[in-house]
């Protein structure tokens, strides 16, 4: 069932502009900088695919029944990993540019000479290739044997998945804290902080979630995914309201501990995103990311209104972006930078992910509709 | 009839019947329609045309409330009331309020969900449900569905009701009688919780008793006894001249306490008071003056304090012409560094108190020794 969806010219347009931008970024804006980007983007895009991913393998793993229709989404979404590994191997150029326990001074410095190995550029792309390739395997299993399911109609599927989830969730753990501690945390090799990897994963989860939503509510307004009812909406609002509390406990969690303790290799971090123009991003983080979105979802009947949730999906896929672009940018020193480069970048990546995720929202079947739990799914009541 | 009946059960076969008799009943008007069945039915409520609980926005509220007198009582206690500077934290430090905001919120909003729906919503307490008690609840646990009208007040009419009941379809009716409400408060129920609260202290003491005295403290627990400290009458090893307090490293210095009066009192002479004449300074320089200087140079400044008598010693008489003439910076060169039998009193003193504590005794000298134009100032 392909639907005759039109070719967007805009799309087009606003992808390749970004094209000549990020083309232009190189040759002009300095290396640095460029790569910066290109890592913010990379690990937005693997966040928000694994997110997905995660919310597909979570209804393996707990039997849920009632994501069942809505499970397309998160499967078509999550194949953004595929085209995040060439962007990955492209990424791995910026390795002697930004990571500092890349270069050979490393070495000589104190805290960074026994972390020499795990730093040093073959390693680090080891591990990158690993957590891209273990990605990949979750997603042929997960998604790839729901999309034979349609037609084959085997519910040998749903076991088989059944039993693979708890092994992905491993799979999931590992990856998550691989793609945290070495593209994100690697870029301040000194410092370090446990919790670092949940707090990515509460973006990641959050900004799958996020998309979901908005994914969902775009193909209803197509008349498509007939029978997903405020029920499911509900459902998917109340994980949105739930995960923007997860994402500032971890978050708070994190900087308590080190605000207390005061110590001088874990607070620079902080002293770094509280001074000058990066505390107003900072204070907006905590806004955007959390105390607008929980008081906007706070009610029963918000967490169903479509129109309502349009607009927190909306702003928690930005805030997501905010928030990497919080732990990412301070790198390249100095102040926040946004200008030409960096909006280039956004048109070309957002426009790439949309174009991507309109050609998989175009191929087969809207809903799992060989899952023999489809029916007890559009069932489902609150 | 003053003694009406709690309500009146209507039982039916299958949930499409009971579905289908709501609409009649509720249209009867007799009473509150309340629906009893084994399992929950999709639509029942919009039938019933519950309301929304309004626990969600009490919770809200309260939650909101918690979060604010959590915040109200940190901020006062830290900042205002008894600021201590912990770890070189400011005493109005919001991050460390957070954990406990978050506490009070979770409490408050779990007392008035719990308590707002027992007490509020279901008007408890009175013990058993009269549906619970009636014939009928075998079959509504298990395969019957079950349509009661609740008494509203004292002119429900159970036989209308029944009645209304029965036209709607019910194969079968039960008129429940009115619950007893008598109070159960009463002196031997009273006791009898006491009693109870008692047993159950004693047991959970004296199993925490022996339990900590028969059985071996397991790690992490024992990390607390092994840690290294100093314990007392013991020898410590941890530092190498055995004590267990460390002096600071030589030469530091604690906030406010600068030392700044070094030299003689004659090289001091050209200090300038750092410090406005403000009521604050004033008040400041009174408090220092009571607490360290009233004993011995006596409230007036001419050295007859409570001291001077008992132990005929010969403090400073500040209100002579050598002191009135002395400037700032000499007095403030003895307050630090101490002269004759008076003692330094600079380790408790910061740079501030000692400063404001001579502008003090430059207005007791003054108050001492006014002139007609001081009048003037204070005139209305």
């Amino acid at each position: 069932m392909s639907r005759n969806m039109k070719p967007s010219p805009l799309l087009w347009g606003a992808t390749a502009l970004g094209a000549a931008g990020v083309l232009a970024t190189y040759a002009t804006a300095g290396h640095e900088r460029f790569w910066a980007n290109w890592v913010l983007w990379f690990v937005l895009m693997l966040t928000l695919g694994l997110g997905a991913l995660f919310i597909v393998a979570l209804e393996h793993l707990v039997n849920a029944k009632w994501s069942v229709p809505v499970r397309r989404i998160p499967e078509r979404i999550a194949t953004l990993l595929l085209p995040a590994i060439p962007i990955g191997l492209i990424a791995l150029c910026a390795l002697p540019v930004l990571y500092p326990g890349t270069r050979p001074e490393a070495a000589q410095h104190p805290i960074l000479a026994g972390k020499a190995f795990w730093l040093s550029v073959p390693f680090f792309s080891v591990r990158t290739l690993i957590a891209l390739g273990l990605s990949t395997l979750g997603l042929a299993v997960l998604v790839g044997g729901s999309l034979k399911q349609d037609a084959s109609k085997d519910p040998g599927f749903n076991l088989r998945a059944r039993k693979f989830a708890p092994a992905f969730m491993a799979i999931f753990a590992i990856v998550i804290t691989l793609i945290a501690f070495d593209w994100i945390s690697g870029l301040t090799p000194e410092w370090y902080s446990d919790i670092f990897g949940v707090y990515i994963f509460a973006g990641a989860f959050l900004s799958g979630l996020a998309a979901t939503a908005l994914a969902l509510l775009y193909l209803q307004d197509q008349g498509r995914l007939e029978g997903v009812r405020g029920d499911h909406l509900f459902n998917l609002g109340g994980f949105l309201f739930a995960f923007t509390v997860f994402w500032s406990y971890i978050g708070f969690a994190q900087y308590m501990l080190m605000w207390y303790a005061n110590m001088p290799d874990e607070v620079i971090y902080y002293k770094v995103r509280l001074a000058g123009s990066w505390r107003a991003i900072t204070m907006s983080l905590a806004f955007l990311h959390f105390i607008l979105p929980f008081f906007a979802l706070v009610t029963r009947d918000s967490k169903k209104d479509p129109k309502r949730l349009r607009l927190v999906a909306c702003l928690m896929l930005f805030a997501h972006v905010l928030d990497m672009y919080w732990l990412i940018f301070p790198a390249l020193g100095g102040a926040p930078r946004f200008s030409w480069p960096e909006l280039s970048f956004a048109l070309f990546f957002l426009g790439g992910i949309l174009l991507w995720l309109r050609g998989a929202m175009q191929k087969g079947e809207d809903m799992p509709i060989g899952d023999p739990f489809l029916r007890e799914g559009l069932e489902f009541r609150l | 009839m003053p003694e009406t009946s709690y309500a009146v059960l209507g039982l039916f076969n299958t949930p499409d019947a009971l579905m289908q008799a709501i609409p009649k009943v509720r249209a009867s008007k007799l009473g509150t329609v309340e629906a009893y069945t084994p399992y929950p039915i999709h639509g029942i409520d919009e039938a019933l045309g519950l309301r929304r609980s309004p626990l969600g926005g009490m919770v809200l509220v309260m939650g909101v409330l918690g979060a604010i007198t959590a915040f109200g009582f940190e901020y006062w206690i830290s900042a205002i009331d008894y600021p201590i500077i912990t770890g070189g934290k400011a005493a109005s430090s919001w991050e460390a309020f957070i954990p406990i905001m978050f506490e009070v919120t979770v409490l408050f909003a779990t007392f008035t969900a719990g308590l707002g729906m027992l007490l509020l919503l279901n008007k408890l307490p009175f013990f058993g449900h009269p549906v619970l008690s009636s014939k009928s609840i075998t079959g509504i646990t298990r395969d019957r569905y079950a349509l009661a009208l609740e008494a509203e007040n004292d002119a429900f009419d159970s036989a209308a009701a029944a009645r209304a009941l029965q036209e709607a379809g019910a194969v079968e009716v039960e008129i429940l009688p009115a619950p007893d409400r008598s109070p159960f408060l009463t002196s031997d129920y009273i006791m009898r919780t006491l009693g109870g609260i008692f047993a159950a202290c004693l047991v959970s003491g004296l199993a925490m008793y022996f339990a900590t005295k028969w059985f071996p403290l397991l790690p992490p627990m024992k990390y607390i006894q092994d840690q290294p400290r100093l314990n007392a009458q013991k020898a410590s090893t941890f530092f190498k001249d055995g004590h267990g307090m460390q002096p600071p490293v030589p030469g530091t210095v604690a906030r406010g306490y600068l030392p700044t009066a070094t030299g003689t009192q004659e090289q001091a002479a050209s200090l300038l008071n750092p410090l406005p004449r403000t009521k604050a300074v004033f008040a400041m320089g009174h408090k220092v003056y009571v607490n360290r200087c009233e004993v011995c140079h006596g409230a007036l400044a001419n050295g007859l304090g409570s001291l001077t008598a008992a132990y005929g010693g010969k403090p400073a008489n500040l209100q002579s012409q050598q002191f009135r003439d002395y400037p700032d910076g000499k007095l403030y060169w003895a307050i630090v560094n101490g002269k004759n039998a008076m003692p330094s009193h600079a380790p408790y003193l910061t740079e501030q108190e000692r400063w404001a504590v001579v502008h003090y005794v430059r207005a007791l000298q003054r108050a001492q020794n006014a002139k007609d134009e001081d009048l003037k100032v204070v005139a209305p």
